[in-house]
């Protein structure tokens, strides 16, 4: 019974992951600029990541592999943030048509 | 023939000449005056016939103008065919093909999977004597409880030398192309052309949230570096990949902080001294095997008991060298891909 309740708990979560980024890759493609599109990809990069390696922990039970993914949660939630803000803040240097594209608060 | 000769047609020679040519000899004084009606006949028909070749190319010239009237309109009528018409059907056709030729290379490769062996059959071709051996007495031999490490540090150490080899090779390669020479006729470039060389002096000044992340992150990262290069011989990983991590730990330390901080402990001189040394104790460590004919032999290194960190020979301090020269090759490459060199 327990094992059942595991594997549908883990497996709603790493749908939910799968629909998640699915929909940030659509909004990559859609999207028209730059800064819009690092919007759509941003979904992809937090919470996308964090339903499916939650579903992967789910579906491990508690051990050393777990302790690794959450570990592996930790790393891209620190690091992909900081990475998209860099980027950003390249776009928004090296763009010369950035205020036609999005409104820029001064 | 003698032309000079005015009374030509009348000289005995001409006569011989025409009696050779079977013409009809006469006396007749009157033949000249004959011949001479006929050439003025002929001087009129001559002069026709100019008249006649000039209307002839009076004609042809305006045939020509017509035709060159109506390629121009058929010109003008398909110059724009190629932006029109032309490249919708370029389209159609270049996709057309596209689809047909990502087809074909498909069915291809998956006629050559389908005739590959199935995976983990006892009877494949790469089931023999040598990963027998290898799996049977790699823990006793090499006293490495991961049998990769056994076989790329201590079966096949040599062969491991050599792709250290090749990494420093491409290094120095890149270094001789891109590396900033400062004293090229022994005076010291102005400023000037110096911050035209080297572009660290335009980079923007850090960012915060970088710097607050990297001083949490590098160490952690160089750490696990460290880690998977001393576990080498007991877990997945070794000298090559924990090299790598290490190596991305220091350029994200490079970004975040700049040069000036990275050189308080990492300079050209210490990459020099890291890459060279360890190749150099790589070598001396394994050419021995040069002398003896290529054969496994005792290092003279206790095995210790296999699963501890100190165990297995040589191919701690040889998972050691690999991974300081990766790491000091991935940096390297990174530096001197940027204007500035390192």
């Amino acid at each position: 019974m327990i094992e059942w309740i595991q594997f549908i708990l883990g497996a709603i979560f790493i749908l939910g992951g799968l629909i998640v980024a699915g929909i940030a890759t659509f909004g990559i493609f859609k999207l028209k600029f730059v800064l819009n599109r690092m919007h759509a990809a941003a979904l992809n990069d937090t919470l996308a990541i964090l339903l499916v390696l939650f579903g992967l922990i789910i579906l491990n039970g508690w051990n050393f592999g777990s302790l690794k993914l959450l570990l592996i949660i930790v790393f891209l939630w620190f690091a992909s943030p900081v990475s998209s803000h860099l980027l950003a803040r390249l776009e928004v240097t090296t763009n010369k048509k950035l205020k036609e594209e999005c409104e820029v608060v001064e | 023939m003698s032309k000079l000769n005015p009374n030509y047609e009348a000289s005995k020679w001409r006569k011989i000449e025409r009696f050779v040519n079977g013409e009809e000899i006469s006396d007749n004084p009157n033949l000249s005056k004959h011949e001479e009606e006929i050439r003025e006949a002929s001087q009129e028909d001559k002069e026709r016939n100019e008249q006649f070749e000039a209307t002839i190319t009076d004609l042809e010239d305006r045939i020509q103008k017509e035709r060159k009237r109506s390629i121009e309109a058929l010109y003008r009528k398909y110059e724009k065919w190629p932006q029109t018409k032309g490249i919708k059907i370029f389209t159609h056709i270049y996709r057309i093909l596209a689809v047909l030729f990502c087809v074909c290379i498909i069915s291809v490769l998956l006629m050559t999977v389908s005739y590959l062996p199935t995976f983990g059959d006892a009877s494949n071709p790469n089931n023999n004597e040598v990963p027998k051996r290898y799996i049977e007495k790699g823990i006793e031999e090499t006293g490495a409880i991961n049998f990769v490490a056994g076989m790329i540090l201590d079966y096949r150490a040599f062969d491991t030398l050599g792709e250290s080899h090749v990494l420093f090779i491409a290094a120095c390669c890149v270094l001789i192309l891109l590396r900033i020479d400062h004293s090229k006729n022994g005076k010291k470039p102005t400023e000037k052309a110096e911050a035209e060389e080297d572009d660290r002096k335009f980079e923007p000044k850090n960012d915060k949230i970088l710097q607050k992340i990297a001083s949490l992150l590098i160490p952690p990262i160089i750490i696990y570096g460290i880690y998977v290069v001393l576990n080498g011989h007991l877990s997945p990983g070794g000298g090559f990949s924990g090299g790598a991590i290490i190596g991305a730990g220091l350029i994200l330390y490079l970004n975040a902080f700049g040069y000036e901080k990275i050189e308080k402990f990492f300079t050209y001189k210490t990459y020099q001294r890291i890459t060279v040394g360890a190749l150099l104790f790589y070598a001396c460590a394994k050419s021995y095997s040069f002398y003896t004919g290529a054969n496994h032999l005792e290092s003279g290194i206790p095995k210790g008991i296999p699963g501890n960190i100190l165990s297995s020979g040589l191919i701690l301090p040889l998972n050691v060298a690999v991974g300081l020269v990766v790491a000091c090759t991935m940096y390297g490459f990174y530096t001197l891909f940027r204007k500035g060199g390192m």
